[in-house]
Protein backbone atom coordinates (compact mmCIF):
# COMPACT_ATOMS: atom_id res chain seq x y z
CA UNK A 1 0.00 0.00 0.00
CA UNK A 2 1.06 3.10 -0.85
CA UNK A 3 0.33 6.90 -0.32
CA UNK A 4 0.34 9.39 -3.57
CA UNK A 5 -1.01 12.25 -5.13
CA UNK A 6 -4.28 12.03 -7.66
CA UNK A 7 -3.85 13.65 -11.16
CA UNK A 8 -8.01 13.28 -11.46
CA UNK A 9 -8.55 17.09 -11.09
CA UNK A 10 -6.93 20.23 -10.19
CA UNK A 11 -7.21 19.37 -6.59
CA UNK A 12 -4.11 16.40 -6.46
CA UNK A 13 -5.17 14.82 -3.62
CA UNK A 14 -2.31 14.16 -1.50
CA UNK A 15 -4.30 11.25 0.08
CA UNK A 16 -4.97 8.53 -2.44
CA UNK A 17 -3.61 5.26 -1.23
CA UNK A 18 -3.31 2.59 -3.93
CA UNK A 19 -2.33 -1.05 -3.80
CA UNK A 20 0.17 -2.38 -6.57
CA UNK A 21 2.54 -4.78 -7.67
CA UNK A 22 4.32 -2.30 -10.08
CA UNK A 23 2.77 -3.90 -13.04
CA UNK A 24 -0.85 -3.37 -12.25
CA UNK A 25 -3.00 -1.29 -10.38
CA UNK A 26 -4.69 -3.65 -7.93
CA UNK A 27 -6.95 -1.02 -5.52
CA UNK A 28 -7.67 2.81 -5.00
CA UNK A 29 -8.49 3.89 -1.56
CA UNK A 30 -10.10 7.00 -1.39
CA UNK A 31 -10.24 8.22 -4.70
CA UNK A 32 -13.42 10.13 -5.88
CA UNK A 33 -14.65 9.40 -8.99
CA UNK A 34 -12.87 11.42 -11.20
CA UNK A 35 -9.69 9.98 -9.51
CA UNK A 36 -11.14 6.62 -9.79
CA UNK A 37 -11.62 7.23 -13.59
CA UNK A 38 -7.96 8.40 -13.70
CA UNK A 39 -6.53 5.27 -12.36
CA UNK A 40 -9.11 3.10 -14.95
CA UNK A 41 -7.58 5.16 -17.60
CA UNK A 42 -4.31 2.96 -17.49
CA UNK A 43 -6.33 0.07 -19.27
CA UNK A 44 -9.00 1.74 -21.04
CA UNK A 45 -10.52 0.59 -24.24
CA UNK A 46 -10.41 3.59 -25.96
CA UNK A 47 -6.78 4.11 -24.17
CA UNK A 48 -3.90 5.24 -27.17
CA UNK A 49 -0.77 3.36 -26.66
CA UNK A 50 -0.04 2.91 -30.35
CA UNK A 51 1.07 5.98 -32.98
CA UNK A 52 -0.81 6.72 -36.32
CA UNK A 53 -1.06 8.78 -39.11
CA UNK A 54 -4.04 9.76 -41.37
CA UNK A 55 -4.09 7.98 -44.19
CA UNK A 56 -7.04 8.33 -47.05
CA UNK A 57 -8.86 10.14 -44.28
CA UNK A 58 -8.99 7.20 -42.32
CA UNK A 59 -6.10 6.95 -38.88
CA UNK A 60 -3.77 4.28 -39.14
CA UNK A 61 -1.22 2.31 -36.43
CA UNK A 62 2.45 3.25 -37.41
CA UNK A 63 5.31 3.04 -36.15
CA UNK A 64 7.09 5.45 -34.11
CA UNK A 65 9.78 6.83 -36.42
CA UNK A 66 6.98 7.41 -39.02
CA UNK A 67 4.85 9.41 -37.03
CA UNK A 68 7.54 11.15 -36.16
CA UNK A 69 8.92 11.74 -39.54
CA UNK A 70 5.26 13.00 -40.34
CA UNK A 71 5.55 15.03 -37.39
CA UNK A 72 8.63 16.86 -38.42
CA UNK A 73 7.38 16.97 -41.74
CA UNK A 74 4.64 18.77 -40.71
CA UNK A 75 6.30 21.13 -38.05
CA UNK A 76 8.94 21.92 -41.02
CA UNK A 77 6.45 23.07 -43.42
CA UNK A 78 4.80 25.32 -41.42
CA UNK A 79 6.11 28.96 -40.50
CA UNK A 80 3.28 30.09 -37.81
CA UNK A 81 2.41 27.15 -35.77
CA UNK A 82 0.08 27.02 -33.03
CA UNK A 83 0.66 24.98 -29.25
CA UNK A 84 -1.98 24.36 -27.49
CA UNK A 85 -3.16 22.66 -23.94
CA UNK A 86 -0.97 21.52 -21.80
CA UNK A 87 -3.04 21.94 -18.36
CA UNK A 88 -2.90 17.76 -18.33
CA UNK A 89 0.58 17.53 -18.18
CA UNK A 90 3.54 18.24 -15.88
CA UNK A 91 5.36 20.96 -15.14
CA UNK A 92 8.47 19.41 -16.89
CA UNK A 93 6.35 18.98 -19.89
CA UNK A 94 5.36 22.71 -20.22
CA UNK A 95 8.97 23.91 -20.16
CA UNK A 96 9.44 21.69 -23.19
CA UNK A 97 6.16 22.92 -24.73
CA UNK A 98 7.71 26.47 -24.35
CA UNK A 99 10.94 25.73 -25.17
CA UNK A 100 9.54 23.53 -28.75
CA UNK A 101 7.59 26.87 -29.49
CA UNK A 102 11.00 29.10 -29.07
CA UNK A 103 12.79 26.48 -31.49
CA UNK A 104 10.00 26.87 -34.24
CA UNK A 105 8.77 30.13 -33.65
CA UNK A 106 5.60 29.29 -32.35
CA UNK A 107 2.20 31.02 -30.23
CA UNK A 108 1.79 28.13 -27.38
CA UNK A 109 -0.68 28.92 -25.01
CA UNK A 110 -3.00 26.97 -22.02
CA UNK A 111 -6.59 25.88 -21.40
CA UNK A 112 -6.29 28.35 -18.51
CA UNK A 113 -6.81 31.41 -20.93
CA UNK A 114 -10.05 30.58 -21.88
CA UNK A 115 -10.90 29.42 -17.84
CA UNK A 116 -9.31 30.46 -14.69
CA UNK A 117 -6.22 32.64 -16.23
CA UNK A 118 -8.97 35.54 -17.29
CA UNK A 119 -9.48 35.96 -13.39
CA UNK A 120 -5.46 36.01 -12.87
CA UNK A 121 -4.72 38.34 -16.03
CA UNK A 122 -7.69 41.25 -14.65
CA UNK A 123 -5.62 40.58 -11.38
CA UNK A 124 -3.02 41.97 -12.48
CA UNK A 125 -4.69 45.70 -12.83
CA UNK A 126 -6.53 45.17 -9.13
CA UNK A 127 -4.22 42.87 -7.37
CA UNK A 128 -5.91 39.41 -5.65
CA UNK A 129 -5.94 37.79 -2.53
CA UNK A 130 -5.27 34.28 -2.53
CA UNK A 131 -5.14 31.16 0.20
CA UNK A 132 -4.11 27.53 0.01
CA UNK A 133 -6.67 24.43 0.74
CA UNK A 134 -4.42 23.64 3.70
CA UNK A 135 -5.47 27.71 5.35
CA UNK A 136 -9.16 27.14 4.84
CA UNK A 137 -9.19 23.63 6.43
CA UNK A 138 -7.20 24.74 8.98
CA UNK A 139 -8.67 28.53 9.53
CA UNK A 140 -12.02 28.62 7.42
CA UNK A 141 -14.94 30.06 8.11
CA UNK A 142 -16.78 31.21 5.74
CA UNK A 143 -17.20 29.51 2.24
CA UNK A 144 -18.52 30.77 -0.98
CA UNK A 145 -19.08 29.09 -4.09
CA UNK A 146 -19.75 31.57 -6.88
CA UNK A 147 -20.91 29.97 -10.24
CA UNK A 148 -18.78 27.06 -9.29
CA UNK A 149 -20.53 23.12 -9.16
CA UNK A 150 -17.61 22.28 -6.44
CA UNK A 151 -19.39 18.77 -5.83
CA UNK A 152 -19.05 17.83 -9.32
CA UNK A 153 -16.28 19.74 -10.70
CA UNK A 154 -13.90 18.79 -8.13
CA UNK A 155 -15.63 16.27 -5.81
CA UNK A 156 -13.49 16.23 -3.05
CA UNK A 157 -12.98 19.55 -2.34
CA UNK A 158 -16.34 20.60 0.00
CA UNK A 159 -14.84 17.15 1.99
CA UNK A 160 -12.30 18.55 2.71
CA UNK A 161 -12.64 22.35 3.26
CA UNK A 162 -16.21 22.07 4.73
CA UNK A 163 -16.31 18.79 6.79
CA UNK A 164 -12.89 18.80 7.73
CA UNK A 165 -11.57 19.73 11.37
CA UNK A 166 -9.27 22.39 11.29
CA UNK A 167 -5.35 22.44 12.72
CA UNK A 168 -6.28 25.16 14.88
CA UNK A 169 -10.00 24.81 15.79
CA UNK A 170 -11.74 22.39 18.29
CA UNK A 171 -14.62 23.29 15.77
CA UNK A 172 -15.48 21.85 11.98
CA UNK A 173 -17.84 21.85 10.05
CA UNK A 174 -20.46 23.70 12.88
CA UNK A 175 -18.50 26.81 12.74
CA UNK A 176 -18.31 26.75 8.86
CA UNK A 177 -20.47 28.60 6.34
CA UNK A 178 -21.40 28.19 3.03
CA UNK A 179 -23.08 30.38 1.03
CA UNK A 180 -23.78 29.07 -2.72
CA UNK A 181 -24.64 32.02 -5.62
CA UNK A 182 -25.73 29.88 -9.29
CA UNK A 183 -28.57 30.54 -11.24
CA UNK A 184 -29.11 26.85 -10.83
CA UNK A 185 -29.74 24.53 -8.37
CA UNK A 186 -26.66 22.62 -8.71
CA UNK A 187 -25.72 19.39 -6.68
CA UNK A 188 -23.47 21.34 -4.32
CA UNK A 189 -26.68 22.53 -3.33
CA UNK A 190 -26.95 19.00 -1.35
CA UNK A 191 -24.32 19.61 1.22
CA UNK A 192 -26.17 22.78 2.72
CA UNK A 193 -27.21 23.35 6.63
CA UNK A 194 -29.71 25.01 8.06
CA UNK A 195 -27.23 28.08 8.84
CA UNK A 196 -25.78 28.06 4.97
CA UNK A 197 -27.21 30.55 2.20
CA UNK A 198 -28.42 29.40 -1.20
CA UNK A 199 -28.39 32.53 -3.17
CA UNK A 200 -30.59 31.61 -6.70
CA UNK A 201 -28.87 34.32 -8.67
CA UNK A 202 -31.09 35.32 -12.09
CA UNK A 203 -29.04 33.86 -14.84
CA UNK A 204 -26.76 36.74 -15.82
CA UNK A 205 -26.92 39.40 -12.88
CA UNK A 206 -23.72 38.43 -10.95
CA UNK A 207 -22.29 42.21 -12.24
CA UNK A 208 -25.90 43.67 -10.65
CA UNK A 209 -24.77 42.25 -7.33
CA UNK A 210 -21.43 43.08 -7.28
CA UNK A 211 -22.15 46.32 -7.43
CA UNK A 212 -24.68 46.53 -5.28
CA UNK A 213 -22.63 44.91 -2.89
CA UNK A 214 -19.90 47.06 -3.74
CA UNK A 215 -22.26 50.08 -2.96
CA UNK A 216 -23.27 49.18 0.17
CA UNK A 217 -19.81 48.64 1.34
CA UNK A 218 -19.67 52.24 0.73
CA UNK A 219 -23.04 53.50 2.13
CA UNK A 220 -25.32 51.80 4.13
CA UNK A 221 -29.17 50.85 3.11
CA UNK A 222 -28.31 50.88 -0.74
CA UNK A 223 -29.99 47.88 -1.23
CA UNK A 224 -33.46 48.33 -2.07
CA UNK A 225 -36.34 46.86 -1.30
CA UNK A 226 -37.16 44.55 -3.44
CA UNK A 227 -33.82 43.01 -3.66
CA UNK A 228 -31.30 42.78 -6.60
CA UNK A 229 -30.82 39.81 -9.42
CA UNK A 230 -33.70 38.08 -8.01
CA UNK A 231 -32.01 37.73 -4.54
CA UNK A 232 -34.20 39.40 -1.73
CA UNK A 233 -33.24 42.19 1.01
CA UNK A 234 -32.41 40.23 3.53
CA UNK A 235 -30.42 37.80 2.23
CA UNK A 236 -27.97 40.58 0.50
CA UNK A 237 -27.19 41.36 4.19
CA UNK A 238 -27.15 38.43 5.63
CA UNK A 239 -24.11 37.97 2.85
CA UNK A 240 -22.03 41.15 2.97
CA UNK A 241 -22.56 40.13 6.71
CA UNK A 242 -20.77 36.93 6.48
CA UNK A 243 -18.26 38.34 3.93
CA UNK A 244 -17.28 41.57 5.99
CA UNK A 245 -17.07 39.50 9.54
CA UNK A 246 -15.72 36.25 8.04
CA UNK A 247 -11.83 35.38 9.85
CA UNK A 248 -11.17 33.82 7.62
CA UNK A 249 -13.25 33.66 4.35
CA UNK A 250 -12.69 32.16 0.80
CA UNK A 251 -14.67 32.42 -2.45
CA UNK A 252 -14.24 29.68 -5.00
CA UNK A 253 -14.65 31.44 -8.19
CA UNK A 254 -16.02 29.27 -11.09
CA UNK A 255 -16.76 29.45 -14.80
CA UNK A 256 -20.08 30.76 -13.33
CA UNK A 257 -18.54 34.03 -12.77
CA UNK A 258 -16.20 34.18 -15.14
CA UNK A 259 -18.33 33.89 -18.08
CA UNK A 260 -21.25 36.29 -16.73
CA UNK A 261 -21.92 39.35 -18.36
CA UNK A 262 -18.86 39.48 -21.02
CA UNK A 263 -19.90 42.54 -22.43
CA UNK A 264 -18.26 44.48 -19.06
CA UNK A 265 -16.14 44.11 -16.95
CA UNK A 266 -17.61 41.89 -14.46
CA UNK A 267 -14.17 39.92 -13.09
CA UNK A 268 -12.44 43.48 -12.56
CA UNK A 269 -15.50 44.79 -10.64
CA UNK A 270 -15.60 41.01 -8.47
CA UNK A 271 -11.48 41.60 -7.48
CA UNK A 272 -12.36 45.02 -6.47
CA UNK A 273 -15.03 43.79 -4.21
CA UNK A 274 -12.88 41.66 -2.72
CA UNK A 275 -10.60 44.49 -1.76
CA UNK A 276 -13.56 46.82 -0.66
CA UNK A 277 -14.57 44.30 2.06
CA UNK A 278 -11.02 43.31 2.44
CA UNK A 279 -11.13 46.85 4.09
CA UNK A 280 -14.32 46.79 6.15
CA UNK A 281 -13.23 43.79 7.08
CA UNK A 282 -12.33 43.81 11.12
CA UNK A 283 -11.54 39.78 11.70
CA UNK A 284 -9.58 38.44 9.08
CA UNK A 285 -9.77 38.64 5.41
CA UNK A 286 -11.62 37.43 1.92
CA UNK A 287 -9.61 35.51 -0.38
CA UNK A 288 -10.32 34.02 -3.90
CA UNK A 289 -9.23 30.77 -5.14
CA UNK A 290 -9.72 30.02 -9.19
CA UNK A 291 -11.61 26.48 -9.65
CA UNK A 292 -9.58 25.44 -12.64
CA UNK A 293 -10.52 21.76 -13.27
CA UNK A 294 -7.69 20.41 -15.20
CA UNK A 295 -4.92 18.83 -12.90
CA UNK A 296 -1.87 21.26 -13.92
CA UNK A 297 -3.98 24.00 -15.29
CA UNK A 298 -2.25 26.39 -12.64
CA UNK A 299 1.30 25.00 -13.46
CA UNK A 300 1.08 26.41 -16.76
CA UNK A 301 1.13 29.85 -15.70
CA UNK A 302 4.08 29.39 -13.26
CA UNK A 303 6.65 27.55 -15.73
CA UNK A 304 5.87 30.65 -18.58
CA UNK A 305 6.05 33.12 -15.77
CA UNK A 306 9.57 31.41 -14.62
CA UNK A 307 10.42 30.62 -18.66
CA UNK A 308 9.50 34.02 -20.33
CA UNK A 309 7.77 36.67 -17.91
CA UNK A 310 4.49 36.58 -19.34
CA UNK A 311 1.77 33.81 -17.72
CA UNK A 312 -0.15 32.71 -21.16
CA UNK A 313 0.25 33.51 -24.67
CA UNK A 314 3.13 33.20 -25.67
CA UNK A 315 4.17 34.26 -29.15
CA UNK A 316 7.81 33.26 -30.83
CA UNK A 317 9.47 35.17 -33.18
CA UNK A 318 13.18 34.54 -34.83
CA UNK A 319 14.07 32.26 -31.16
CA UNK A 320 13.10 35.39 -29.16
CA UNK A 321 9.51 35.91 -27.10
CA UNK A 322 7.54 38.36 -28.33
CA UNK A 323 4.69 40.39 -26.48
CA UNK A 324 1.59 40.07 -28.01
CA UNK A 325 -1.87 41.19 -26.96
CA UNK A 326 -3.32 38.25 -28.80
CA UNK A 327 -4.58 34.77 -27.05
CA UNK A 328 -5.78 31.41 -27.82
CA UNK A 329 -9.22 32.52 -28.87
CA UNK A 330 -7.74 35.62 -31.62
CA UNK A 331 -5.22 33.50 -33.15
CA UNK A 332 -7.80 31.09 -34.22
CA UNK A 333 -10.80 33.27 -34.79
CA UNK A 334 -7.76 35.33 -37.26
CA UNK A 335 -6.85 31.90 -38.42
CA UNK A 336 -3.14 33.55 -37.85
CA UNK A 337 -1.59 29.98 -37.95
CA UNK A 338 -0.76 27.46 -39.91
CA UNK A 339 -0.75 24.25 -38.27
CA UNK A 340 -1.26 23.63 -34.32
CA UNK A 341 0.16 20.97 -31.71
CA UNK A 342 -2.27 19.88 -29.38
CA UNK A 343 -0.95 18.74 -26.49
CA UNK A 344 -3.32 16.82 -23.76
CA UNK A 345 -6.44 18.49 -24.35
CA UNK A 346 -9.56 18.38 -26.92
CA UNK A 347 -10.17 21.71 -28.29
CA UNK A 348 -12.21 20.55 -30.98
CA UNK A 349 -15.17 19.92 -28.63
CA UNK A 350 -14.22 22.33 -26.15
CA UNK A 351 -14.24 25.65 -28.45
CA UNK A 352 -16.88 27.54 -30.05
CA UNK A 353 -17.75 25.60 -33.38
CA UNK A 354 -16.44 28.39 -35.18
CA UNK A 355 -13.37 28.19 -33.75
CA UNK A 356 -13.32 24.25 -33.81
CA UNK A 357 -13.75 24.63 -37.63
CA UNK A 358 -11.01 27.21 -38.23
CA UNK A 359 -8.38 24.60 -36.05
CA UNK A 360 -9.62 21.61 -37.84
CA UNK A 361 -8.77 22.97 -41.68
CA UNK A 362 -5.39 23.21 -41.01
CA UNK A 363 -2.79 20.08 -39.91
CA UNK A 364 -3.20 19.03 -36.81
CA UNK A 365 -0.40 17.08 -34.47
CA UNK A 366 -2.23 15.87 -30.78
CA UNK A 367 -0.31 14.53 -28.20
CA UNK A 368 -2.60 12.68 -25.91
CA UNK A 369 -3.32 9.27 -24.52
CA UNK A 370 -7.13 8.90 -25.07
CA UNK A 371 -9.75 9.40 -27.50
CA UNK A 372 -11.87 12.49 -28.35
CA UNK A 373 -13.29 14.26 -31.14
CA UNK A 374 -9.82 16.09 -31.64
CA UNK A 375 -8.02 12.92 -32.11
CA UNK A 376 -11.01 12.07 -35.06
CA UNK A 377 -9.55 14.84 -36.92
CA UNK A 378 -5.83 15.15 -36.21
CA UNK A 379 -3.20 14.08 -38.86
CA UNK A 380 -0.91 12.72 -36.14
CA UNK A 381 -1.61 11.25 -32.98
CA UNK A 382 1.10 10.32 -30.47
CA UNK A 383 0.07 8.59 -27.02
CA UNK A 384 2.06 9.41 -24.13
CA UNK A 385 2.09 8.26 -20.50
CA UNK A 386 -0.26 9.00 -18.00
CA UNK A 387 1.29 11.75 -15.65
CA UNK A 388 1.16 10.68 -11.92
CA UNK A 389 0.92 6.82 -12.75
CA UNK A 390 2.84 6.03 -15.42
CA UNK A 391 5.23 9.44 -15.06
CA UNK A 392 6.32 11.54 -12.47
CA UNK A 393 6.68 15.17 -12.58
CA UNK A 394 5.39 17.95 -10.81
CA UNK A 395 1.96 19.84 -10.89
CA UNK A 396 0.66 23.00 -9.41
CA UNK A 397 -2.57 22.36 -7.13
CA UNK A 398 -5.44 25.08 -7.96
CA UNK A 399 -4.22 26.86 -4.85
CA UNK A 400 -0.70 26.93 -6.60
CA UNK A 401 1.19 25.17 -4.18
CA UNK A 402 3.14 22.68 -6.49
CA UNK A 403 2.66 18.60 -5.66
CA UNK A 404 5.10 16.16 -6.88
CA UNK A 405 3.16 13.57 -8.98
CA UNK A 406 4.71 9.72 -8.89
CA UNK A 407 5.30 7.43 -11.15
CA UNK A 408 3.17 4.10 -9.74
CA UNK A 409 3.39 1.71 -12.92
CA UNK A 410 5.24 1.64 -16.36
CA UNK A 411 3.24 2.78 -19.09
CA UNK A 412 1.55 0.60 -21.96
CA UNK A 413 3.81 -0.47 -25.24
CA UNK A 414 6.61 1.69 -23.73
CA UNK A 415 4.71 5.08 -24.74
CA UNK A 416 7.19 7.98 -23.54
CA UNK A 417 5.63 10.58 -21.10
CA UNK A 418 5.29 13.57 -22.24
CA UNK A 419 8.44 15.42 -21.28
CA UNK A 420 10.60 12.85 -23.24
CA UNK A 421 7.79 12.75 -26.55
CA UNK A 422 8.64 17.21 -26.61
CA UNK A 423 12.27 16.71 -26.06
CA UNK A 424 12.50 13.97 -28.54
CA UNK A 425 10.28 16.25 -31.00
CA UNK A 426 13.01 19.32 -30.25
CA UNK A 427 16.05 16.72 -30.33
CA UNK A 428 15.20 15.59 -33.88
CA UNK A 429 14.41 19.26 -35.24
CA UNK A 430 17.91 20.02 -33.86
CA UNK A 431 19.90 17.45 -36.11
CA UNK B 1 -39.19 30.04 -27.63
CA UNK B 2 -36.17 31.82 -26.06
CA UNK B 3 -34.60 30.46 -23.60
CA UNK B 4 -30.72 30.91 -21.62
CA UNK B 5 -28.79 28.14 -22.54
CA UNK B 6 -26.30 27.54 -19.46
CA UNK B 7 -23.36 24.51 -19.83
CA UNK B 8 -21.96 23.28 -17.02
CA UNK B 9 -19.28 20.04 -16.20
CA UNK B 10 -21.18 17.44 -14.50
CA UNK B 11 -19.65 13.72 -13.26
CA UNK B 12 -22.53 11.21 -14.60
CA UNK B 13 -22.48 13.81 -17.91
CA UNK B 14 -18.96 14.00 -18.41
CA UNK B 15 -17.22 14.15 -22.09
CA UNK B 16 -14.35 13.09 -21.65
CA UNK B 17 -14.89 9.83 -19.66
CA UNK B 18 -17.56 8.78 -22.39
CA UNK B 19 -14.67 9.37 -24.63
CA UNK B 20 -12.45 7.11 -22.65
CA UNK B 21 -14.83 4.85 -21.39
CA UNK B 22 -17.52 4.69 -23.95
CA UNK B 23 -18.59 4.94 -27.55
CA UNK B 24 -20.51 6.69 -29.83
CA UNK B 25 -23.88 5.43 -28.46
CA UNK B 26 -23.30 5.96 -24.73
CA UNK B 27 -21.60 9.50 -26.04
CA UNK B 28 -24.63 10.64 -27.54
CA UNK B 29 -26.62 9.13 -25.03
CA UNK B 30 -24.59 11.20 -22.24
CA UNK B 31 -24.47 14.40 -23.82
CA UNK B 32 -26.75 14.83 -26.35
CA UNK B 33 -29.46 16.08 -23.96
CA UNK B 34 -30.70 18.95 -22.53
CA UNK B 35 -32.52 19.39 -18.99
CA UNK B 36 -35.34 21.86 -18.89
CA UNK B 37 -38.25 22.71 -16.11
CA UNK B 38 -41.09 20.77 -16.28
CA UNK B 39 -43.34 23.76 -17.22
CA UNK B 40 -40.74 24.59 -19.50
CA UNK B 41 -41.26 20.98 -20.95
CA UNK B 42 -45.19 21.43 -21.06
CA UNK B 43 -44.89 24.76 -22.91
CA UNK B 44 -42.79 23.54 -25.85
CA UNK B 45 -45.29 20.80 -26.07
CA UNK B 46 -42.11 17.53 -25.28
CA UNK B 47 -43.39 14.40 -25.36
CA UNK B 48 -41.27 11.23 -24.69
CA UNK B 49 -41.18 10.66 -28.59
CA UNK B 50 -39.91 14.05 -29.60
CA UNK B 51 -36.89 15.18 -29.18
CA UNK B 52 -35.39 19.08 -28.90
CA UNK B 53 -33.63 21.65 -31.30
CA UNK B 54 -31.98 24.55 -29.88
CA UNK B 55 -30.72 27.01 -32.32
CA UNK B 56 -29.46 30.39 -32.47
CA UNK B 57 -26.38 32.03 -34.43
CA UNK B 58 -24.05 29.76 -33.93
CA UNK B 59 -25.66 27.40 -34.82
CA UNK B 60 -28.65 24.55 -34.47
CA UNK B 61 -28.45 20.74 -32.98
CA UNK B 62 -31.01 18.31 -31.79
CA UNK B 63 -30.71 16.86 -28.60
CA UNK B 64 -33.02 14.72 -26.03
CA UNK B 65 -35.00 17.08 -23.34
CA UNK B 66 -34.89 15.68 -19.98
CA UNK B 67 -36.91 17.33 -16.93
CA UNK B 68 -34.92 18.34 -14.53
CA UNK B 69 -36.80 20.91 -11.43
CA UNK B 70 -33.73 22.12 -10.20
CA UNK B 71 -33.49 24.20 -13.39
CA UNK B 72 -35.16 27.43 -13.32
CA UNK B 73 -37.88 28.05 -15.87
CA UNK B 74 -36.68 29.59 -19.32
CA UNK B 75 -33.16 28.13 -18.65
CA UNK B 76 -31.98 24.98 -20.70
CA UNK B 77 -29.03 23.40 -18.80
CA UNK B 78 -26.62 21.22 -21.39
CA UNK B 79 -23.40 19.27 -20.09
CA UNK B 80 -20.17 20.75 -21.32
CA UNK B 81 -20.19 18.48 -24.87
CA UNK B 82 -19.23 18.85 -28.57
CA UNK B 83 -22.86 19.25 -28.78
CA UNK B 84 -23.43 22.26 -26.91
CA UNK B 85 -20.53 24.00 -28.10
CA UNK B 86 -22.10 24.23 -31.17
CA UNK B 87 -24.19 26.76 -29.63
CA UNK B 88 -21.98 28.95 -27.68
CA UNK B 89 -20.68 32.25 -28.71
CA UNK B 90 -17.53 34.13 -28.89
CA UNK B 91 -17.80 37.80 -27.00
CA UNK B 92 -14.98 40.04 -26.99
CA UNK B 93 -12.63 37.39 -27.57
CA UNK B 94 -13.99 35.05 -25.16
CA UNK B 95 -15.76 32.22 -24.92
CA UNK B 96 -19.11 32.34 -24.00
CA UNK B 97 -20.35 29.16 -22.20
CA UNK B 98 -22.94 30.63 -20.07
CA UNK B 99 -25.96 32.76 -20.62
CA UNK B 100 -26.20 32.05 -23.85
CA UNK B 101 -29.71 33.57 -25.68
CA UNK B 102 -31.07 30.34 -27.95
CA UNK B 103 -34.27 29.22 -29.31
CA UNK B 104 -36.08 26.10 -28.26
CA UNK B 105 -38.36 24.28 -30.16
CA UNK B 106 -39.57 20.55 -30.38
CA UNK B 107 -39.19 18.17 -33.44
CA UNK B 108 -39.40 14.69 -34.26
CA UNK B 109 -35.85 14.64 -36.09
CA UNK B 110 -33.77 12.35 -34.18
CA UNK B 111 -30.75 13.47 -32.26
CA UNK B 112 -28.18 14.76 -33.90
CA UNK B 113 -25.05 12.22 -34.12
CA UNK B 114 -20.95 12.54 -33.32
CA UNK B 115 -20.14 11.84 -37.04
CA UNK B 116 -22.36 14.56 -37.92
CA UNK B 117 -21.67 17.18 -36.30
CA UNK B 118 -17.63 16.29 -36.86
CA UNK B 119 -18.37 16.74 -40.31
CA UNK B 120 -19.96 19.81 -39.99
CA UNK B 121 -16.49 21.09 -38.10
CA UNK B 122 -14.60 19.08 -40.59
CA UNK B 123 -15.81 20.42 -43.56
CA UNK B 124 -13.76 20.10 -46.68
CA UNK B 125 -10.78 18.55 -44.51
Amino acid sequence: MKRIPCSGCSLLCDDVIIRSDGIYIDEVIGACIKGKERFDQTTAKNRIINPMIRKNGELQKVSWDEALDKTLKIIKNTSNPLLYGFSTVSCEAQLKGIELARMINGFIDSNSTICQGRLLNKAKETGITLTTITEIINKGDLIILWGANAAESIPRLLNKILFSRGKFRMTGREIKTLIIIDPVKTASFGVMGVRDIALIIEPNKDLDLIRILKEECCKADSIPSEGVAGIDKDDLKRLLLHLTGAENGVIFAGQGLLNSDLGSDVLKEFLELIQMINLKQEKGRISVILMGGHYNMTGFEHVALSAVGKNHSLQFSNGEFVDTEKTIISKIESEDFDSSIIVGTDPISHLAKRLSSKLAKKPLILIDNRNSSTLNIADVVLPTALTGIECEGLAYRLDHVPIELQKIINPPNKVPSDEELLEKIIHKLKT
Amino acid sequence: MEFILNTARMVDNDQAKEFIFGNEITLEQKLAIAFLNAKDFEKLKLKPNLNLKISNQNGEITVKALIDEDVPQRTVLMPVSIWSNQLVSIVNEEINYKNIKVNLESTSNSIIKFKELLNRIKGNK
